[in-house]
């Protein structure tokens, strides 16, 4: 071990516990073995605490050492996840763009105001519905322009009929208007449920 | 006993591609006029003609689809209903017309089997802009069996033919029920109700 021109070795007694080093206990050893050499020379009932002291001491290095080496490995693994953490941030980020959806997935933007909202069953029912409204409008047109013209004079069935039926959905609606009805009250027969 | 306006009533049906131009043929031939702005189909539409053929009132509800892939289940569901189909496609876009074999085959699959098809190329009036010629379409017909006309809404062209065409294909199919005492109709004289006899006389 070659000190040259650094500190004492008295200053690892200074150090605060969890900072030594492998060093500050050799540095230690070596200032309590000179002077244990000093006591030694004096008297010899303190040969049996010298090897107790050096026991020690190897315990100590052991333990210091062991200390850092654990420091070490869990400071490489916390940078490790450290990197990890900011990969996944980094991929979550960007897949919001467009990458997380799968081959068959469409990505809404949630503050599209113009993005889709409807499904197509419900489009359709819509689309049923402004049909048979439409349908219903023409009935009505052409019964008033029948009775404008004076060939209708008294209330009488609708004259137009429009079927509406679609596979799916078959509500038959005009044709189960009854004779008696008005012709409001037809109109109002083949309304939706 | 209702008077009606009309005497049987043939629900038709227009597909092919978007932007063909089916919406266009439609409004000819219901409104006789044209719009160039394009405003895609939503869904399904559909507008009334009552036309006469053979001494009889004929009233023509002629639904007009999306061509867009997008709703294709929900215009696929009206063509059980049909009675004629006319297959637009567009003589100024081959892509259209490569797709009739597709459309065919939708018709196969949803439509009834005895249902009368037609095949149009419409916008024959941009002749400078064609990339199929007539006879290819012509080809493609008799292969299926189909009328063909090509047709242009904005010149009006065939369309009011071409409708007519196909009512009459239908109405030659057409069962005529002989009056009887329930749908005679005692207003106007004329008892011949056809497809209509089972409604609310």
């Amino acid at each position: 071990m070659e000190f040259g021109e650094e500190p004492s070795p008295a200053l690892a007694f200074d150090k605060e516990a969890f900072e030594l080093t492998v060093e500050d206990v050799y540095d230690i050893s070596y200032v309590i073995g000179r002077d244990l050499l000093k006591i030694s020379s004096t008297g010899e009932e303190v040969s049996d605490l010298q090897f107790r002291i050096v026991r020690v001491l190897e315990m100590f290095e052991t333990l210091v050492n062991k200390y850092n080496l654990s420091l070490e490995e869990l400071k490489m693994e916390r940078d490790n996840l450290r990197s990890e953490l900011d990969r996944v941030i980094k991929e979550g980020s960007s897949a919001q763009g467009t990458q997380n959806a799968g081959p068959n997935q469409l990505v809404v933007d949630l503050t599209d105001p113009n993005r889709p909202r409807f499904t197509m069953q419900e489009l359709k029912e819509v689309l049923q519905e402004r049909n048979q409204l439409k349908a219903q409008l023409m009935v009505a047109q052409e019964e008033l322009q029948l009775y404008k013209s004076g060939i209708l004079p008294q209330a009488e069935p609708p004259m137009v009929e429009v079927d509406l039926e679609t596979p799916e959905n078959s509500p038959a609606p005009i044709t189960e208007a009854k004779e008696e009805k008005t012709t409001i009250g037809k109109l109002f027969s083949f309304r939706r449920k | 006993m209702a008077k009606k306006t009309y005497d049987l009533l043939f629900k038709l049906l227009l597909i092919g591609d978007s932007g063909v131009g089916k919406t266009c043929v439609l409004f000819r031939f219901s409104d006789d006029a044209f719009n160039t702005t394009f405003i895609s189909t939503i869904g399904i539409d559909f507008k009334i003609k009552t036309v006469e053929l053979q001494g009889k009132k004929i009233k023509l509800q002629i639904w007009d689809t999306a061509g867009q892939e997008r709703f294709h289940t929900i215009t696929t569901s009206y063509y059980r209903g049909a009675m004629g189909i006319m297959l637009v496609y567009d003589i100024t876009n081959a892509k259209s017309f490569e797709n009739i074999s597709k459309w065919l085959r939708n018709i196969d699959e949803h439509a009834n089997e005895d249902v009368e098809r037609m095949l149009l190329g419409n916008k024959c009036d941009m002749e400078d802009k064609r990339v199929v010629p007539k006879a290819k379409g012509e080809q493609i017909a008799r292969e299926h069996g189909i009328r063909f006309f090509e047709t242009s809404a904005k010149a009006n062209i065939n369309i009011e033919k071409a409708f007519l065409t196909l009512a009459e294909d239908i109405l030659r199919k057409t069962p005529v029920k002989e009056p009887n005492s329930e749908n005679v109709d005692i207003s106007s004289g004329s008892g011949v109700t056809g497809w209509k006899s089972k409604c609310c006389s």
